[in-house]
């Protein structure tokens, strides 16, 4: 096969055996690669229903046909498994190196069963594979985990790894990869903690080979050089990484502030990205063959949060600073390098934190509970409960668990701000109407990543759309989600994909992708073709999914019927359903949110 | 009358040298559309920019009136 390998190394964790099979080359095209060809084996080998920490789960790591090419940014993996957040899928992407490492090895995808004995690591050098203990690492923490695990290997691979919270089975543990980049969301982590697997090692010199290799190192510098050509120009991602963010949330009155109690947080100033950069930032930090650099190589030289590593993005701050009423930046800055160490999703670390301090301040919880006060901008108490989570130690147990299930057990759901139990990312849906329909009906409960419209409605990708209105909205999310979906199963990564990638004026037309998946694969893939499959790798999530009995497309009741309390989206809710019913004809889907016969049919999909 | 002008991120650069944070106050002509405004501090008036009125979308040829804040930033994707 050109672009793929075509190759899936099992690894049966049960009883310690290696095995390798190569992939049905109908299925290889019609499900794309990464994300896709995933699916394609969770939704066949995999019961919907099982105990997502249950050994009969599998956690399955895949990169696309464009990971380890020379398109820029084909530097991305995708982590599929049962999430035990969300009771529903989790698919989490990550950059930095290891996906290209990954795929040089010579498989496409690592798929995990079973369940070691005792803790183990996976290190694969081409095709030596080898299980080996990892007995000796258990309790380390990521860094010193990926430092251990190269000495024992070779310094120049790349390791994927576990902190303490995966091994603690915190539901929003991570899988870090590179030390810095995870692939963060609904609970990945304790899926691999949960199967005693601590960390993969990968290291090989098999690059993909391109069916037309001229044209391809072409298409790529062309898109490298007007990218080169952006940044040059000034870029507020290379300049500021996503952390400029928040001054635009806050302006639209969208920026999650005290628990999503309002969109407006009188502290932006301190904690967005021109005071990231004048003050802790040494230097943008580039994923893998990146034009962008958006990552953030930062120290906080000194004080009580002194420390070094990578991060905050947007995301991290809008939970831990204007979430958490927090607005000191060395202090968000330090619970980010305590969530890499630890191995933890700073979205739900810090929002499940911020639900907690709502309850605390309204009495729901009692202090007794918490062992120390924890009200909103207390940023020491916030920094301790990170730790707490990942080890569940003391009311760590309980945060670990995520937002939902703690207000559930407080007797106050309503507090918990999540979708199938997944926090929220940082833009309010009652201001960007859009966002709410996404996070409702997403495949991994609520997510930026999965058809992230806020490009349109927040950030003017490639045009601006009313944040407000709901007109035009399902069309805009189910078109998103396509195309979201396409190009985390190429491998590429989302920012320079949707500007470069797909033609500027509107994106649903992804001309330059497909050629990039012609040009690797060899085969014919036209534009219509890689959204079709895309469409197709959806709607087989959609279903196991449903099957998993997460059929509730909903909002939580602060987004549908509390407003906003002041800014430019006072007085609005989301108005889900207004846009519910036209979505799901959009995506072919019965009126309760089941795909029908007839787009099953048309997609090649037996249920 | 007076309104506000915030410029984010990149466009930080072009308020007035000496500018403190992102947000600047000027008195402007009563009629003054956010057109003129943009113009006035060189942002470009194409889809390479996004441009609000407190915080809710608007034309450019939208009438600005007192206690107005027109805000700006460089449509680039993020978060
Ligand atoms: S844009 Fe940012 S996240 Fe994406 S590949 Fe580049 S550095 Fe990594």
């Amino acid at each position: 096969m050109n672009g793929w390998h075509g190759k899936i190394l099992r690894v049966d964790l049960t009883n310690q055996k290696t095995s390798v099979e190569d992939i049905d080359p109908k299925i290889a095209r019609d499900y794309l690669g990464g994300r896709g060809w995933a699916i394609h084996y969770l939704y066949n080998e995999v019961d919907p229903m099982v105990e997502p920490l249950d050994p009969e789960n599998k956690l399955i790591f895949a990169t696309g046909p464009l990971t380890a090419t020379s398109a820029p940014t084909g530097n991305r993996y995708m982590v599929v498994t049962k999430s035990p957040l969300t009771g529903a899928l989790a698919h989490s992407n990550s950059g930095g190196d290891f996906p290209t490492w990954m795929k040089r090895t010579g498989f496409d995808l690592f798929i995990f069963e079973g369940k070691a004995e005792k803790p183990v690591y996976l290190w694969v050098n081409e095709d030596e594979v080898e299980i080996r203990s990892a007995e000796h690492l258990w309790g380390k923490d990521v860094p010193d985990t990926t430092d251990t695990l190269l000495a024992a290997t070779n310094p120049k691979a790349k390791v994927a790894c576990i902190g303490p919270a995966g091994e603690n089975l915190a539901l929003m543990a991570a899988i870090m990869n590179d030390k810095d980049r995870a692939a963060a969301r609904s609970g990945v982590g304790a899926v691999m903690g949960s199967k005693n697997l601590k960390g993969v090692v990968a290291y090989g010199r098999k690059n993909p080979v391109f069916a037309e290799e001229k044209k391809m190192r072409e298409l790529s510098i062309k898109i490298a050089k007007e990218v080169g050509a952006d940044m040059l120009a000034g870029s507020s991602l290379r300049e500021y990484g996503t952390a400029y963010v928040p001054q635009v949330t806050n302006t639209l009155g969208i920026l999650p502030t005290r628990n999503w109690q309002t969109g407006v947080f009188e502290g932006v100033d301190t904690i967005d990205g021109p005071t990231l950069t004048e003050k802790y930032l040494i230097k943008p930090k580039p994923c893998y063959r990146c034009p962008i650099a958006c990552g953030r190589l930062t120290e906080v030289p000194d004080g009580p949060y002194a420390g070094k590593g990578e991060g905050p993005e947007y995301e991290t701050i809008s939970a831990f600073g204007s979430g958490c009423g927090v607005d000191n930046l060395a202090a968000v800055t330090k619970a980010n390098y305590w969530c890499n160490e630890l191995g933890l999703d700073t979205i739900s670390a810090g929002m499940t934190i911020a639900a907690a301090m709502e309850m605390y301040e309204k009495g729901i919880i009692p202090e007794e509970d918490i062992g120390q006060p924890l009200r909103f901008g207390d940023a020491d108490a916030m920094i301790e409960m990170v730790q707490k989570i990942a080890y569940r130690e003391g009311f760590g147990d309980a945060l670990a668990e995520g937002s939902y299930r703690l207000a559930d057990k407080y007797g106050h759901p309503e507090i918990a701000v999540t979708t199938r139990k997944q926090e929220f990312p940082g833009y309010d849906p009652r201001g960007s109407q859009g966002m709410g329909l996404l996070y409702a009906t997403s495949n991994k409960g609520a997510s930026h990543m999965e058809g992230d419209v806020a490009y349109e409605e927040v950030f003017g990708v490639p045009i601006k759309e009313d944040p407000l209105s709901t007109d035009g909205k399902a069309e805009l999310v189910a078109r998103f989600q396509n195309a979201f979906t396409l190009i985390d199963a190429s491998g590429l990564c989302v920012f320079l994909a949707v500007r470069y990638v797909f033609s500027a004026d509107r994106m649903i037309w992804p001309v330059r992708l497909s050629q990039l998946m012609e040009y690797t694969t060899g085969l014919t893939y036209t534009p219509k073709e890689v959204l079709d499959a895309a469409d197709r790798v959806y709607t087989l999530e959609r279903l196991f999914l449903l099957k998993a009995g997460s059929t509730e497309d909903t909002l939580p009741p602060r987004m549908l019927n509390e407003p906003l309390p002041e800014g430019p989206a006072k007085g609005h809710v989301n108005r889900l359903d207004d846009m519910l019913p036209e979505f799901y004809k959009e995506r072919g889907w019965d009126e309760n949110g089941w795909p029908t016969e007839e787009k099953l049919a048309a997609l090649g999909i037996t249920k | 009358m007076k309104i506000s002008v915030k410029l984010i991120a990149t466009y930080r650069e072009l308020l007035p040298e000496g500018t403190q944070g992102n947000k600047i106050e000027i008195d402007v002509p009563e009629g003054t559309k956010v057109s003129d405004i943009m113009a006035q501090f060189d942002v470009p008036q194409d889809d390479s920019s996004v441009i609000v009125v407190n915080g809710l979308t608007v034309t450019l040829s939208t009438i600005l009136v007192e206690g107005d804040e027109v805000s700006a930033f460089s449509a680039i994707a993020g978060g």
